[in-house]
């Protein structure tokens, strides 16, 4: 058994990485309450966005900053096409044909990506990745702070925004039932679109911090959503702070079982298993009703 | 209630043996072993669509994780393969057995979820199984339970049958198989199991009204659909020879799901057009000079189309909305569409 000080290094990564896997489980979440969208493509956006962001910055020569918010901007826009092109044919359809049309987009977006961006590895550096500094004998840097903050709050923030506003009222009423928020009023389109934008930045936020803590590969990051997916499943795609939570316990647990040696090579089992043994206990008194089916 | 009877037929017997006859005698004389193999591919994963499409099509469960268990069926027949001498094709029923037991234990429980969140456990499942097939590896002759080591020279690949040692004869091997895969899906769905499937499909509460065991008969198609797919991995095993996890990612359960509803779920021919989309395009492509990519952003554009252009359809039947794109893509390919689909 490793001692203490073998863990350190890895809570933190495990940590940072925790705090993506929320911000995107989050993104989803709310996209998905509130449109009925479960956005599998979510990853493959976040990519792609990173992907130009590289180019911009290395072909280009764009100030770095500037590339960013082309990624996050890039996210927001391909989010809000999709859903403003396949909301309206979509609406009344089971959550299943939603998800699996985002398939296609998630197929679209990485074979462009491996089509465009195949010919070298690449690795994208953020410079808040070289302002480190030590605790302990722990190296600690920006990034990582970032990643881990930039869940919580975002977390906390739509929290509050759900509670707060009206434009959040009007999101909790479309997941509530759509017809009559509908019949109540609220220009529903125009919800769903600014939710579209929004969790559309955060992938675009969620994959431009990926592609510096994991690495720029198309297919990892268009399947390290399943990882995410698997915090936002945790929390029964509802609660917002059970996403949260979830999100960092994965990560934790991932990067923790790393220096373990009999189990490392299975910790990527991590998500996949904590949200199967989830969902089959949330499950466990299900049964076939009459009922409609809440989302 | 009326349980209605499931509604695809193979219209033309007739036309089904002639070209199983064709494919057997006159193909393996015509082409180089390149497409040989290529055709064999196509076959196996024809297999592999059948179960999905069996899921998706009669029962409206949806798996996003055939090909982990298409790998834990060859992973089950390179064991068999090195550990005993017994023939091949009681490997391949081994295989197929040890698979849907194994399928059928994971089903269980998660049968109790419906819909999306059965789709994504699925998902989650075939991760899982993708992590730790990339430890073990497969079984190549090595010792011990996992059969794996890591010396590179001189391992054994996966032995074929007998009679089937060429690649000419085992294609003709693969596709007789196949065929017999096609033969007992074709069988389950015109006898009690189809029309109870097609009962459940259209409404549970009705299904269940009606009398008819839901988890029964969901677990069986479950089960058959696991069944095929390990015998396909079984037939894979004997292609391939040697097996490595890069065959298995977890991106082709996503692409399988995008061929398998362009090819058609409710038209077992659709299984065919699936398994040819997904391997004899690829290699049509790479004979052209084009990229692969093109390929994985046409299927993309394959799932939206179909999905879009369907009508808004009945809220909540997926496997009714999916239908229309099985006949539009069944009618482009000539045949006649099944009758009586429109609600």
């Amino acid at each position: 058994m490793p001692s203490w000080q073998d863990f350190q290094p890895f809570i933190v990564t495990g940590l940072a990485l925790g705090g993506v896997y929320s911000l995107s489980g989050v993104g989803m979440v709310v996209l998905y309450r509130t449109t009925g969208v479960l956005n599998l493509a979510f990853g493959a956006v976040g990519a792609m966005g990173a992907f130009i962001a590289w180019s911009l910055i290395n072909t280009l020569s764009w100030p770095a900053a500037l590339a960013y918010l082309a990624c996050v901007g890039f996210g927001a826009a391909i989010s809000l096409l999709y859903g403003m092109l396949t909301g309206p044919s979509l609406a009344g359809r089971d959550p299943l044909v939603k998800a699996a049309a985002t398939i296609g987009l998630a197929l679209m977006l990485l074979g462009a990506m491996s089509w465009i961006w195949s010919d070298k590895a690449r690795s994208m550096v953020l410079p808040t990745t070289n302002w480190q500094y030590s605790v302990g004998e722990v190296q600690i840097n920006w990034t990582q702070i970032i990643a881990l903050a930039l869940g919580v709050f975002v977390t906390l923030a739509t929290a509050a925004f759900l509670r707060r506003t009206g434009l959040g009222t009007a999101m909790r009423a479309l997941a509530n039932d759509r017809e009559i928020t509908a019949a109540l009023g609220v220009p529903v389109r125009r919800v769903e679109a600014t939710t579209w934008l929004v969790s559309g930045a955060l992938a675009g936020g969620a994959g431009l911090l990926l592609s510096n803590l994991v690495g720029l590969d198309a297919a990892t990051l268009t399947f390290l959503v399943i990882s995410s997916l698997a915090a936002a499943l945790i929390a029964r795609l509802r609660s917002l702070v059970v996403t949260l939570l979830a999100g960092v316990v994965i990560g934790l647990v991932n990067a923790m079982a790393t220096p373990i040696f009999s189990i490392s090579s299975y910790r990527d089992m991590t998500p996949f298993v904590l949200a199967a043994v989830a969902l089959l206990f949330l499950a466990r008194h299900q049964q076939i009703s009459f009922a409609r089916r809440s989302r | 209630m009326r349980v209605t009877r499931p509604r695809i037929r193979v219209r033309h017997p007739a036309t089904a043996v002639v070209l199983l006859l064709v494919v057997l005698l006159a193909m393996p004389q015509a082409l180089s072993t390149y497409w040989i193999d290529v055709l064999t591919a196509v076959a196996i994963y024809s297999v592999v669509a059948l179960g999905l499409g069996l899921l998706m099509g009669r029962v409206g469960l949806v798996s996003l994780g055939q090909i982990a268990v298409l790998a834990l069926g060859a992973w089950v027949a390179a064991r068999l393969d090195f550990a005993t001498s017994i023939p091949f094709p009681l490997v391949l029923l081994i295989a197929g057995t040890i698979t849907m037991v194994l399928g059928t234990l994971v089903g269980l429980p998660a049968l109790r979820l419906s819909g999306l969140y059965l789709a994504l456990i699925t998902l989650m499942l075939a991760g899982a199984i993708t992590v730790v097939l990339t430890t073990t590896n497969f079984p190549n002759g090595g010792p011990g339970f996992l059969g794996h080591t890591e010396s590179s020279f001189g391992n054994p690949a996966v032995r074929r049958p007998g009679i089937a040692g060429g690649d000419a004869a085992y294609f003709r091997y693969t596709v007789i198989v196949a065929a017999l895969m096609f033969t007992l899906v074709f069988w389950h769905v015109h006898s009690r199991p189809g029309r109870a499937w097609a009962a459940i499909r259209q409404s549970e509460p009705a299904a269940l009204a009606a009398g008819v065991n839901i988890t029964t008969y969901k677990l069986w198609a479950w089960a058959l659909a696991s069944f095929v797919t390990g015998v396909a991995g079984g037939l894979l095993a004997g292609s391939v020879g040697k097996l490595y996890t890069y065959q298995f990612p977890t991106r082709d359960s996503i692409i399988l799901l995008a061929v398998v509803l362009m090819g058609g779920i409710y038209n077992l021919w659709g299984a065919v057009v699936a398994g040819a989309l997904m391997k004899l395009l690829p290699a049509l492509l790479d004979n052209w000079g084009l990229p692969p990519d093109l390929l994985i952003i046409l299927f993309g554009a394959g799932v939206l189309q179909v999905l879009l252009t369907a009508p808004g359809g009945l809220a909540g039947q997926v496997p009714k909305d999916l239908a229309r794109l099985g006949q539009r893509l069944a009618t482009l390919s000539g045949r006649r569409a099944p009758e009586g689909e429109a609600p």
